[in-house]
């Protein structure tokens, strides 16, 4: 996922969440935490993970409506279209993909087969063709039966360059080389009803063949795209208002930018979901509060808002508030799947022993200051985030936060290298530039910042000769494991010359073909190797220098029950809330 | 009469097709491309090709004001084959981002801004014009220095500033009111009413300042002059003279005044909703513009200026009535 840019305090809030991968988010998990924490991840083909009624949460309670209050409505709800994570939970309540992430809180998260009677299977044991069959009984909400074909059609129709906006994993998959949809472009206008690859011998059997192996699949089931959607209530566009329910609830009522009403889908069967115990009956989903008027609302706890909650995070005017009695209980914190770190653009800064000083010499206590401190993040000292499967928290350096100036001295030996610092033009990006370059300029380097508009700075530090030494960029995983962090950031062969995600345009074979090796590995020995090779990346080629995770700060009302931190999401979880009578 | 109207409405026309002309100039042709933001985070440039294509905004500028124009009129469509969307006239654009033709949404955000305005105006002209009124009717007494400080508080004070605090009071530390929501006057008169009383509040106090400190100025004016004198001579009763002869000549420059504080604040009052949280067109246009949504951006400041023009015409139609020395010809 691309960066997710946190929201700005004010009334331009809205506009942050633009390219953002998400909602903003913020913590104060206490490092301490998190140096401890090891995200159990994994995928689970036991029956009794797979098999419905998910398990019942300890004294919650059927009934009541829960009301979601988010600054900005959703961009999309179409299932082919939605990759960001308050859609992906939102849309979770609406339709069930082929598979889905069971959580209990506390950071085990188990990968199930969700429309699928399990995470899928590998038919030959090389990854290459995938296997699902459909749980009996699912029903849309007009009590007809979900079937293979739906959802083929649901991938089908994320071909079309018109409901592009989704994830491209399965698509590229599919199609490897060159644009995925290059020459199959959707179901409409004459194509074909599934893309090759993708077939349906029976209504309840649907297999993908894929040129190359791809272990990881269970993870890409996870994504929305494979969501199914009956051709016949294809309203393409505008799905995006009204996706026709698999999942527990169905859409009441959907004002644009104002109110989105769920019901229950009178048809969705809890036997037949392991996954979400949709407790309240209905959700109501409001838009256009500030950030902080919600965090105020939720901190006064009044009576209309005590079902509530926010996916947004509370901003640092009113953190201090949230510390007291009978709000402090309230409050829901956690390190999110996104990394910040100091992009060292390795074309340029070619100097190992330079890229190692700036591991040494970056404040990164200060770059969080600018955020809110704590409650924004937690330093960072590896390329992958504590929530990915098999996190293993390890620092190379054992610098203290602020720096160490000392080893910073003994590595320049005398030098005082010019570094080009870019940085976007949004208030508190320039302000953490800015203690970045007191900080570095402090520790011996000569900086020359960069302000480059908010709109083009990833399309500027993501040309290949672009002018810049460092440059401090987010990265958040697509699904819990390594996969969608090592090989995107830090594969050197998938460098282009615009649009790159290696913005440290880091290119070692050696690096790639442990890649190449880790990819083919079963998909649960994965894990282990990512993190091994997160290492080995900072160990031998220090290409960035990791500053900080993020973290979320969350709310909800007194009489909500079971809010608890989604691991694979990042925000507030809704499969197993409750609203307290 | 029918020919002042006619006319005027004629100026107004020509005055919207030029703002229309100009504003479109201004928004379509920034450097940012709709296109890409609405793209999205994977897209190459063949997609956003696409997308401008389905927009309409690959065109020659002169044709896409020509479109804007059709559509107005006689409706329009976007897109091809599958996805082709249609706009029924009176089409004033469709937002992609929304997937609504933007008419909907004006449909939908302009209630909520005429009631948070036309309550506030109610509240604001009653409280202000009577309070100026009774001011200058007692000058110098108790009463009329302490309307003059309390008015000069309010006037001096902003809607974020106010506004907040009675959150703060009223909303978040008491609970003595819920938090403003909008609901439709047709479906619920009290709640619509209970809704909408802070925004009202706020804006009954901080603009019937003004209007006290104006029509207690215009009040003393009017009594001074020879026209009260006489009606007084005549042996009018004290009440005849203030209301029938003194506030009618008083009120015209307060109506002028009204006339032209409604019709800006119909095209939208984004600080008043976005410190209640309430959908109106004024953050419509502000959402729009961060999101170069720019078909609604194009709608609604269309929108303000028609407002404007049109509270114009009231105004000078009100004129007449009220002062039968104006002619309309």
């Amino acid at each position: 996922m691309r960066t997710r840019t946190r929201t700005l305090t004010g009334v331009l809030a809205a506009a942050a969440l633009v390219a953002a991968g998400c909602s903003p988010t913020t913590d104060d998990s206490g490092g301490d935490d998190q140096k401890t924490k090891t995200q159990s991840g994994s995928i689970s083909y036991q029956a009794a993970d797979n098999q419905g009624p998910a398990k019942p949460v300890d004294g919650a309670t059927r009934g009541g409506t829960l009301t979601v209050m988010q600054p900005a409505d959703f961009e999309h709800l179409d299932p082919a279209r939605n990759y960001v994570n308050t859609q992906q939970v939102a849309g979770g309540l609406l339709y069930r993909a082929l598979n889905g992430y069971q959580e209990d809180g506390t950071g085990k998260l188990l990968l199930v087969g969700d429309l699928a009677t399990n995470p899928g299977k590998d038919v030959n044991g090389d990854c290459k063709v995938w296997e699902f069959t459909l749980r009996d009984g699912v029903k849309y909400e007009d009590g007809s039966p979900v079937t293979s074909k739906d959802v083929a059609h649901g991938i089908a129709r994320s071909f079309a360059p018109a409901l592009n906006e989704g994830p491209h994993y399965l698509q590229q998959w599919l199609y490897p080389g060159g644009a995925y949809n290059a020459s199959y472009q959707g179901p409409y206008d004459g194509g074909k009803p599934a893309p090759d690859g993708v077939t349906t011998p029976d209504d309840r059997t649907i297999r993908f063949t894929f040129p190359q192996p791809h272990c990881d699949l269970p993870y890409a089931a996870a994504l929305a795209t494979s969501a199914p959607v009956p051709a016949a209530k294809d309203t393409r566009a505008n799905y995006d208002l009204r996706p026709f329910s698999s999942g527990p609830y169905q859409v009441k009522s959907y004002q644009r930018d104002v109110a989105l009403e769920l019901e229950r889908n009178p048809n969705w069967d809890p036997a037949t979901d392991p996954i979400r115990n949709a407790y309240p009956d209905s959700v109501r989903m409001t838009f256009g509060l500030e950030q902080a008027q919600i965090a105020e609302r939720l901190v006064a706890d009044g009576a209309a808002d005590q079902a509530a909650l926010s996916w947004t995070d509370v901003p640092p005017s009113v953190l201090p508030r949230t510390t007291g009695a009978g709000v402090a209980d309230r409050v829901v914190k956690g390190p999110t799947q996104y990394n910040w770190v100091l992009s060292i653009n390795t074309q340029r800064v070619t100097d190992l022993t330079v890229r190692r000083a700036l591991n040494y010499a970056v404040d990164k206590d200060a770059l969080l200051k600018v955020l809110g401190g704590q409650a924004a993040g937690s330093p960072a000292t590896t390329l992958m985030s504590p929530t990915t499967a098999g996190f293993q928290k390890y620092d190379l350096f054992n610098a203290p936060v602020t720096g160490d100036k000392a080893k910073v001295a003994e590595l320049l030996a005398g030098k005082r290298p010019k570094l080009v610092l870019a940085h976007s033009n949004l208030e508190l990006r320039t302000q953490q530039a800015e203690a970045l370059r007191k900080n570095l300029t402090d520790m011996g380097f000569d900086i020359v910042m960069k302000p480059i508009d908010n709109s083009s700075y990833y399309d500027e530090v993501g040309r290949k000769d672009n002018p810049y030494d460092i440059y401090l960029s987010g990265w958040g995983s697509d699904w819990p494991t390594g996969s969608t962090v090592i090989p995107p950031v830090y594969d050197g062969r998938e460098i282009v010359a615009e649009g790159n995600q290696n913005l440290s345009y880091l290119n070692q074979p050696s690096v790639g073909a442990e890649i190449d090796r880790v990819r083919k590995l079963p998909a649960a020995e994965q894990d282990a190797g990512w993190m091994a090779l997160d290492r080995t990346i900072m160990q031998e080629y220090a290409p960035v220098v990791p500053c900080y995770y993020d973290a979320t700060y969350e709310l909800h009302g007194s009489k909500v029950g079971n809010a608890v931190l989604s691991d694979a999401f990042g925000i507030i979880s809704l499969n197993g809330i409750y609203v307290k009578k | 009469m029918l020919r002042f109207v006619v006319r005027r409405l004629l100026v107004a026309v020509l005055t919207l097709a030029v703002i229309s002309l100009v504003t479109f100039g201004l928004f379509f042709a920034v450097p940012s491309s709709p296109a890409k933001v609405m793209c999205g985070k994977n897209c190459t440039a063949a997609d956003i090709a696409q997308v401008e294509r389905r927009l309409g905004i690959d065109r020659p500028l002169p044709r896409q004001y020509a479109d804007f124009v059709q559509g107005v009129f006689v409706g329009r469509s976007y897109g091809d084959g599958d996805f082709r969307q249609d706009c029924p006239a009176p089409c004033l654009g469709y937002s992609f981002r929304n997937n609504q033709p933007v008419t909907e949404i004006v449909v939908q955000r302009a209630p909520v801004t005429f009631s948070i305005v036309l309550g506030g105006a109610v509240l604001w002209l009653a409280l202000g014009v009577s309070l100026g009124m009774v001011s200058a009717l007692r000058r110098g007494t108790a009463f009329d220095r302490a309307a003059i400080g309390i008015t000069l508080a309010g006037a001096s004070m902003q809607v974020y500033f106010f506004g907040l605090i009675l959150l703060y009071l009223l909303v978040y530390s008491t609970g003595l009111l819920p938090f403003p929501s909008y609901t439709p006057l047709t479906e619920s008169p009290v709640r619509w009413a209970a809704g909408l009383l802070l925004p009202w509040m706020t804006l009954g106090f901080l603009n019937s300042a003004l209007y006290a400190r104006l029509s207690r100025a215009q009040m003393l004016e009017t009594l001074s002059e020879d026209f009260v004198r006489t009606a007084r001579a005549k042996g009018l009763s004290a009440r005849q003279v203030h209301t029938r002869h003194a506030l009618r000549a008083a009120i015209t420059p307060i109506v002028t005044i009204a006339g032209l504080d409604i019709g800006t604040s119909l095209g939208g009052t984004f600080i008043t909703e976005t410190i209640f949280g309430l959908q109106g067109l004024g953050k419509a246009t502000v959402e729009a513009v961060q999101f170069l949504n720019l078909p609604v951006v194009m709608a609604t400041v269309l929108l303000a200026a028609v407002f404007i023009v049109a509270a114009n015409i009231v105004v000078d139609v009100l004129y007449a009535v009220i002062d039968p020395r104006v002619r309309l010809s």
